[in-house]
């Protein structure tokens, strides 16, 4: 495996130095002197980052990407196998026997679809709710922000200890106060994932709100003033001052809290465990990959979940290009 | 131009990852011969899941010191690396797994117990069995077997019971005083006590069911299918399907859904209601005696306040084992002699012995005499340890069955056992095939 990450790395770097001389040459033909002294200069400064963002980013890409193909199991790393299409096979054979991969598609599924609209629709309340000029908006700005600071992994307890099942649980013993008998709110199939849903998006509406924060700061503010002189109300300033503004932050938000959400498995992992109905695609992986060792399947799933993330990010930038 | 180049670059990139990984291959590490230092000792180079400076780390370290002094004039001087498990065991596994690609695996591995198979099977460990003598191997309460070979030895053992509140016990009239390792309750007389303490008021038991996102509940509960004469896979660990989802396995899942079911049980019992009073009994190991002497003496001042009962028998009495063992590697050295010495070393009766009286666990060898009192929970769990220990199922996908038996023991209340344990079979059965079909 040394071996082969040199070879990548050696040839990744002839191909960097290949583009460099490219440019240079391109530079020289157009006889663009101080062109060629600033290129040169700037891909220098460049190659310690790429070299970086190649060996931590690209290479164990590049190599989840090789072993989508291949039987690798963690027990046997000397003796790897292609297998060609093999696990994306047994993938699909798991998904149509609705096996524990099509719970972690629904879930998945089901997380992205409730998170994404409830943390971006509370990103931008809080950002509208603090944005307004007052004595305590700065401290609202820390407090909404400070869950993002905190790691999930505690977060994830903190939660975990407040919907315990029985009196102990912070929420049952909340609700025991107007009469409602307790809950086991994470092993109830209907309301895990919506208290998973809801921890995460609270958890993470922080960052976003920051970024309307600054898309709403961008937006003039004669705007509002020529839009109150045309006699429109709050819905009308917001709906076409206000949201034409952001429109750039909301795809840039929308993408990547889509992403995000792709992603989830610390919530369902320290949670609730390895279970039917909060289990992840990541989480699936990880499972497959770590704990079961099969590192081949792993990343056939985890290449898929790139195609899929790739594809729906695309048809979002479509969406909501500029006209 | 620049796109077109791009994207040959690439193409070769994808190509040359997917045969580099195919053509892994261990890296050298000097040879087929033991790494011999410059005063001529031949190195032992020994792995710990452990921090050094933890009460075990420190106590291993101590033993191999003693090794070095006494092997000083054979030339032969071992080596500790210690490699606390930071991440949980999978971690520690990682970095097992690195130095077997790298070439660099120690001669002498610590490893958990129900891994012996998945790891003699893919060839990390070294075959010992003609290198221990048969009476050797008859000391030890439990071995590390796998396809009727030796791949280790263990480093120490464990057992589980029920703690009991005796303050609780004696104000419902409850008498359990008959029921020791030697002679432990039946099935239907755990129920009966579970009911008394019901009437009396309290949480009868805490089974730990709701302990399923990691190895507790698949540790403390095994046993209960074993008592009503289930299984979960066939003796060469290879066949799950009518073993884990046998009518008598179904029994002993459903014995733990009727403690749910009657509310004898329940998965919203807290983590510390048992110490703080307000659960019966508490199904746990041996770790939880140190708990009990010394983190809760508002509510047990003494060991006149708790006591600890053997797992009930069913169709046949079983108890839980295992811990961790000691294992030669299959690295590049060939010549094993010098592991072997301290492997022989390390699993001693005075290794044993200073091992587990750091870490407060049971002795993995039968010859290390620990005068505890008859009737002490310590005493308890070396007898039930002795007498009806049975270690957790001995298969290939081990992680996949922990998984599925968490997922069994979760669903428990609302589910079907059959379903849920068809269900489990067939995950089971998949992993095993994958594995073994890999060869």
């Amino acid at each position: 495996m040394t071996k082969t990450s040199i070879i990548i790395f050696v040839l990744f770097l002839c191909a960097f130095g290949g583009f460099v001389a490219y440019d240079l040459a391109t530079a020289k033909r157009r006889k663009e002197v101080y062109r060629v002294k600033s290129t040169a200069t700037a891909y220098l400064m460049l190659l310690p980052a790429i070299a970086l963002a190649f060996l931590f980013i690209l290479l164990p890409i590049l190599y989840s990407l090789g072993y989508a193909f291949t039987d690798y199991y963690l027990l046997k790393p000397n003796e790897i196998n292609i297998v060609f299409f093999k696990n994306f096979v047994q993938i699909f054979e798991e998904i149509s026997e609705k096996g524990m991969l099509y719970n972690a598609i629904k879930n998945t599924a089901t997380f992205v679809i409730g998170v994404v609209p409830l943390q971006i629709g509370l990103a931008l309340f809080l950002a509208l709710f603090v944005n307004r000029p007052g004595i305590g908006s700065k401290i609202f700005k820390v407090c909404f922000f400070a869950p993002v600071v905190i790691s999930l992994s505690i977060t994830a307890f903190l939660w975990e200890q407040i919907l315990a099942p029985g009196e102990g649980g912070l929420l049952n013993a909340m609700l025991g106060m107007v009469g409602v008998p307790p809950h086991d709110w994470l092993r109830d199939p209907k309301t895990a994932m919506p208290c998973i849903i809801i921890l995460s998006a609270w958890q993470g509406c922080g960052y976003q709100m920051l970024i309307f924060l600054s898309g709403l700061s961008n937006i003039r503010k004669d705007l509002y003033e020529a839009a109150s002189l045309d006699g429109a109300n709050w819905w009308h300033k917001f709906w076409n001052v206000t949201w034409v503004g952001l429109r750039s932050t909301i795809v840039y938000i929308l993408i990547t809290v889509f992403i995000g959400a792709c992603r989830i498995l610390t919530q369902p992992m320290l949670m609730t465990g390895y279970m039917d109905h909060t289990v992840t695609l990541s989480y699936y992986m990880y499972n497959s990959g770590y704990t079961e060792r099969f590192v081949g399947e792993s990343s056939a799933v985890a290449l898929l979940m790139t195609i899929f993330i790739g594809g729906v990010t695309l048809i979002q930038r479509r969406l909501f290009r500029e006209k | 131009m620049k796109r077109f180049i791009a994207s040959i670059i690439s193409a070769l990139l994808v190509v040359i990852t997917l045969f580099g990984v195919t053509s892994c291959t261990g890296g050298g590490g000097g040879g087929g011969e033991p790494t011999v230092d410059a005063e001529g000792n031949t190195i032992v180079k020994i792995m710990f899941h452990v921090d050094k400076s933890s009460t075990e780390g420190q106590a291993y370290q101590k033993r191999i010191n003693a090794f070095n002094a006494a092997y000083k004039d054979q030339k032969i001087k071992a080596q500790p690396i210690f490699k606390a498990r930071s991440a949980g065991a999978s971690g520690y596994e990682t970095e097992l797994q690195n130095n077997q690609l790298e070439g660099t695996l120690a001669d002498i591995i610590t490893f958990d117990a129900p891994n012996t198979a998945a790891y003699a099977s893919s060839g990390l460990l070294y075959d010992i069995s003609d290198l221990i003598p048969k009476e050797d191997q008859d000391k030890f309460y439990s071995l590390n077997m796998y396809n009727g070979r030796l791949y280790g030895l263990p480093i120490q053992e464990s057992s589980a019971g029920f703690f009991y509140n005796k303050k609780i016990f004696r104000a419902a009239g409850i008498d359990v005083s008959g029921y020791t390792a030697e002679n432990p309750w039946t099935l239907d007389e755990f129920r009966a006590v579970c009911e008394s303490l019901k009437r009396y008021g309290v949480t009868a038991v805490d089974m730990r069911i709701d302990a399923t996102k990691d190895e507790t509940a698949p540790y403390l509960l095994y046993p209960f299918i074993y008592a009503t004469g289930g299984s979960f896979v066939s003796s060469d660990g290879l066949t799950a399907s009518g073993y884990y989802n046998s009518a008598a396995t179904a029994e002993g899942f459903e014995f733990i859904k009727g403690l749910i079911k009657d509310g004898y049980t329940s998965y919203a019992i807290g983590a510390t209601d048992f110490f703080t009073g307000k659960v019966g009994m508490y199904l746990s190991s041996g770790w939880t005696i140190p708990d009990l002497d010394n983190k809760y003496r508002e509510y047990f001042a003494s060991r006149d306040d708790w006591g600890l009962l053997p797992y009930p028998k069913g169709v046949e009495a079983a108890s839980a084992t295992g811990s961790w063992s000691y294992a030669i590697t299959n690295n590049h050295h060939t010549d094993k002699t010098a592991a072997l010495e301290l492997l022989k070393w390390m699993t001693s009766a005075e290794s044993s012995e200073a091992i587990t009286n750091a870490t407060g666990m049971i002795p993995a060898r039968k010859d290390v005499v620990k005068n505890y009192a008859p009737g002490s929970p310590e005493y308890t769990l070396m007898k039930q340890l002795e007498l009806s220990g049975r270690e957790r199922p001995v298969t290939i996908a081990y992680p996949t069955f922990s998984t599925t038996f968490n997922r069994v023991i979760y669903s428990l209340e609302n589910g079907s056992v059959k379903d849920l344990l068809n269900s489990a079979t067939n995950t089971l059965q998949d992993a095993i095939d994958k594995i073994k079909n890999r060869g």
